[in-house]
């Protein structure tokens, strides 16, 4: 089976807010952010090739400031994915098919305002069950052959870790731990992803554009947050057939320069 | 695989663009830029009364601290009008943790030393140490007494103060009969640099007092009280003789350090009464951009006891106008004494 890859870098927009930066007030930041997203593909041999597994890691950076423009704040997030998804081709619409499937999702990441005192920044981190929906559409304009895709995913399930309102973090460092980890569904969280994207053959390559909407709500321990991210996203898509360990001793199959 | 026509393209791109402005709006309620005077007023107001800790250990009524400041609130007053309200009302709570930031001043409080005498000065402490004292990790050290006292002077609890900084200053001490800890007009800074100093001073691990956050937003929804304990340094300790030197600008992690090493038997405090500030601060703003920081998380004693308003000296000694003529520092000399005399201890209080 082959790996559909693609690293893709993003520019778009913040948009912050989380009251344990600002207590009694909630204020939002604003400015750009960059992302770096890398997502494998492949076809499974589970369920009679019927299911796919869906990788995603994303590395994002982000400068904003509030509205007067008299604070900074950074965020940074990394977070790792892990999907199945059941496909479903013989559909009535040519080229299309629609997968649906779970994910699991961990992240952790941080909100730094550069302006406090005891409460500069806010540490975040959460494990999810998602549910992943998508939909691949290929398609021509004219001789040039595209793909069209939309994913959503939704956590429903998880756990994450918030500091407590009002809690400084030398209070965690003196072993004041209670109540830092919390389950979390769709009462104290809520978190969606909407993933857009056009593959477009360029010469001998294959460009991927895109637009990814993230949406990050969260109310735990008396504390609000959103992180609300828009970024449009380009990069080089390949799709190969990884040989390894013993499938490497079938030469016929390759020709190495290595080998 | 499907082909469509580029007209159809731009119908599919349109729907697209119109789904992308539904998902796009999907922030919250937030409070915007507002330069309204009447906002703010009542924005800062807001954030004191749900996040300020000491408003009953102080006995300060801020509904009707409210009442007196919201009927001098106009819509017409300056930036610099409302700046100076604004601050009045803050200084109501005599907390020198409590500041309000713009980008052309900031609100304070300090009475709680300008009201008292200095008892320190620089220039006195040069007679001591000289030029030709030691500097590491934002300490000044340097032998007394013909090297029979260790002297370090200790100003900011912000430097960072390293492991390795100690052990070569425990070093340089190690045929001194006793040690003076100087942190007069030492405003504070990090709290893990005092325990990171005062663990240098303890032969067992020792409860030094407890820890208290807001958890909700009346004015004593505290969380139970948290013990904190300090354990002793694995690496180079003195239990000799300590006298920590203290003014009234000895404040916030000062304080805390402070109230750690009292509890210890070979420490003696000496000097003035320290400043307080034992609530940890912290920081939110209010619409106009202008930045506010209170105390949020007091730190209680071993007792359970507030040093919002300090701590007392074990010796209480003052720079007298005479030593002060003569070049001397009235509480150095007190301390050298104190150490190289240890008999005389009745005589010197």
């Amino acid at each position: 089976m082959s790996t559909n890859e693609s690293t893709m870098i993003g520019i778009g927009s913040y948009n912050l807010q989380d009251t344990y930066l600002s207590p009694g007030i909630n204020i939002n930041y604003t400015g750009w952010m960059v992302r770096v997203l890398n997502e494998r593909m492949k076809v499974t041999g589970l369920a009679d090739g019927n299911i796919s597994r869906q990788q995603l890691i994303n590395v994002e950076f982000g400068s904003t400031h509030n509205g007067a423009e008299t604070a900074n704040a950074y965020a940074g997030f990394v977070d790792y994915d892990l999907g199945y998804h059941y496909r479903f081709t013989e559909l009535p619409v040519d080229g299309l098919k629609l997968l649906a499937g779970l994910s699991g999702r961990a992240s952790g990441g941080f909100i730094y305002n550069t302006r406090n005192s005891n409460n500069p920044v806010s540490g975040k981190a959460d494990i999810d069950l998602n549910l992943s929906g998508m939909a691949i559409y290929n398609f021509h304009i004219g001789q040039l052959p595209l793909t069209l895709r939309y994913q959503m995913e939704v956590p429903f399930a998880g756990v994450l870790f918030s500091v407590n309102k009002g809690q400084p973090y030398y209070f965690i460092s003196e072993g004041d731990t209670e109540g830092l980890v919390r389950f979390s569904s769709f009462h104290n969280k809520w978190v969606m992803r909407n993933y857009f994207t056009l593959d477009i053959p360029v010469g001998g390559f294959t460009v991927r554009t895109g637009y990814l909407n993230s949406m990050y709500h969260t109310n735990v321990n008396e504390i609000k947050t959103h992180v609300i991210s828009n970024a449009f996203m380009i990069g080089i898509v390949k799709e190969f057939i990884s040989f390894g360990g013993k499938n490497l001793k079938d030469t016929n199959k390759y020709k190495s320069a290595y080998y | 695989m499907h082909t469509i026509k580029p007209k159809a393209m731009r119908k599919h791109i349109l729907y697209g663009i119109v789904l992308l402005s539904i998902l796009l709006s999907g922030c919250e309620k937030a409070t915007e830029f507002n330069s309204s005077p009447r906002e703010n007023f009542e924005a800062l107001w807001k954030i004191m009364d749900e996040n300020y800790c000491f408003f009953e250990y102080k006995n300060v009524d801020w509904d009707e601290v409210h009442d007196r400041y919201s009927v001098q609130i106009s819509d017409t007053m300056s930036q610099y009008s409302l700046f100076d309200k604004l601050a009045a009302m803050l200084a109501e709570l005599k907390d020198g943790h409590t500041n309000l930031i713009s980008s052309f001043d900031m609100s304070r409080y300090w009475a709680w030393y300008e009201a008292y005498p200095r008892n320190f000065y620089t220039e006195l402490q040069d007679n001591y140490i000289g030029t030709t004292y030691k500097i590491a990790g934002g300490m000044k050290y340097t032998r007394l007494a013909n090297d029979s006292v260790g002297y370090v002077y200790y100003g900011s609890f912000n430097n960072g103060v390293g492991e390795n900084n100690l052990d070569y200053m425990f070093t340089y001490f190690k045929n001194c009969k006793g040690l003076i800890f100087d942190v007069r007009d030492n405003g504070g800074g990090a709290m893990s640099y005092s325990d990171r100093i005062a663990s240098r001073f303890l032969t067992e691990k020792i409860l030094t007092g407890y820890s208290q956050y807001k958890n909700g937003n009346g004015h004593n929804d505290f969380t139970d009280p948290n013990p904190l304990y300090l354990s002793p340094s694995d690496r180079i300790r003195w239990l000799k003789p300590v006298i920590v030197l203290t003014n009234r600008r000895s404040y916030s992690a000062t304080n805390d350090f402070v109230n750690v090493m009292r509890l210890l038997p070979q420490v003696t405090i000496m000097g003035d009464r320290t400043g307080g500030g034992s609530g940890l601060p912290f920081s939110s703003e209010i619409p106009i951009g202008w930045s506010i920081r209170f105390s949020a998380c007091p730190i209680l004693d071993v007792n359970m006891q507030h040093t919002e308003f300090g701590i007392d000296p074990d010796v209480k000694v003052s720079l007298t106008s005479e030593d002060i003529a003569k070049g001397k520092d009235t509480i150095i000399d007190a301390a050298i004494a104190r150490i190289m005399n240890p008999q005389d201890t009745v005589r010197i209080q």
